[in-house]
């Protein structure tokens, strides 16, 4: 029991860098879901239900441009779809498991406890999928209630909608630096604004953002086929960028 | 209490909660017993990326109130502001840090440039 107890608490000291992390972000999420016109009963829903940063930010931009409910649902579906990546990249270690233990694991899947988990599993022997889904659901906990309390508080203030709304677009800036392994990725990322700025130019809709989602990707996909074809896996292009500060937050976390 | 808005705001968290739950859900069944094809990793490696600058460009570079127009460097504060989020991402590689200091920027640079 005593073993119990204090697996617990390892677990928490291991998720709690990435969960206090969640608070700044949680709490400006519920203010532009306030915003946008949830209420608090609906923002503590919604972060529990769907419980992605990204995808709730993109709801509450996405509902005060009054767009249309099918365009956000396929805005989502293209956001949500980098979870298929992360969902089977951690799958080789949750094998003997039951499909019910899978669906609640997927339930709470998110960017940052993957990588937490992604890098326990790789590195920590006695990692259990118990455990992982023990930081999954401490970082829910945490996003969760600082959502709530943005959304409370977003009652009582009054928020500038063309700044908070930064708050998504540096949340994506963020990802697409922690997305960047080599130089194709970079040329990927031009090449899909420059789909972006046209596509959205010509269509005048947020389709153009899907249209540009779809090609940009698929060049990628072609340029590095091509270029691991003709064996230039060490060329200008392929080679890894190793960040200066490597990834702190979760090797700390990974230290303990 | 229950208006027809957040009516529709419900059914709306109910669908998004199912198209979030699919791209989560399917891969981990597939792949916890089957090995994962290598084009589909391939493939899927280079969707974030694309997405996100899609995203950000729409942000920064498109005024989607007067018919999605291209605003090339007018929106400057939002163009400086982005600049010092990468740098923070790139050195601190902290999420938390990143979307703050985005804030901070873009608030105090609205005070004297076009957002």
């Amino acid at each position: 029991m005593k073993n119990e107890e204090s697996r617990w608490l390892e677990v928490l000291k291991i998720a709690l860098p990435l969960c206090l992390s969640y608070i700044p972000i949680g709490l400006a999420c519920g203010i532009l879901l306030n915003v946008a016109g949830f209420n608090v009963i609906l923002t503590g829903l919604v972060s529990i239900l769907v419980f992605s940063g990204g995808a709730q930010f993109l709801l509450a931009s996405m509902l005060t441009a009054n767009a249309p409910v099918h365009t956000i649902l396929i805005m989502l579906f293209f956001l949500e779809l980098r979870y298929a990546l992360l969902g089977s990249s951690i799958s080789q270690y949750l094998r003997n498991t039951s499909k019910k233990f899978l669906y609640i694991f997927a339930v709470s899947l998110n960017d940052e406890n993957y990588a937490v988990n992604y890098l326990k599993f790789a590195t920590d022997k006695n990692w259990t999928p118990k455990d992982a889904l023990m930081v999954e659901h401490y970082s829910l906990l945490f996003w969760a209630c600082a959502n709530i309390i943005g959304s409370l508080i977003g009652n009582l203030l009054s928020v500038d909608l063309a700044i908070v709304d930064y708050a998504l677009t540096a949340l994506f800036l963020y990802m697409i630096v922690m997305q960047v392994v080599n130089k194709l990725t970079i040329v990927v990322s031009f090449v899909a604004a420059i789909f972006a700025i046209i596509s959205m130019v010509l269509l005048k809709s947020t389709m153009g953002l899907v249209i540009s989602t779809l090609l940009a990707s698929f060049v990628g996909f072609a340029l590095e086929d091509y270029l691991v074809k003709r064996d230039k896996k060490r060329g200008f292009l392929l080679k890894k960028i190793k960040p200066k500060a490597s990834r702190r937050v979760v090797s700390k976390s990974g230290d303990n | 209490m229950m208006t027809a808005k957040t009516m529709e705001h419900l059914i709306l968290v109910i669908l998004s909660m199912l198209v979030a739950f699919g791209p989560r859900f399917i891969p981990l069944r597939i792949f916890s017993t089957r090995d994962i094809p290598k084009w589909f990793n391939e493939w899927m490696k280079y969707v974030p990326v694309s997405l996100f600058t899609a995203l950000v460009v729409k942000d920064v570079f498109i005024n989607t109130g007067e018919g999605y127009v291209f605003t090339g460097i007018h929106n400057m504060a939002k163009i400086i502001a982005s600049l010092i989020v990468i740098a923070v991402a790139y050195r601190s590689r902290s999420m938390g840090l990143s979307v703050i200091l985005g804030l901070v920027a873009v608030t105090i640079l609205a005070m004297f440039l076009p957002v």
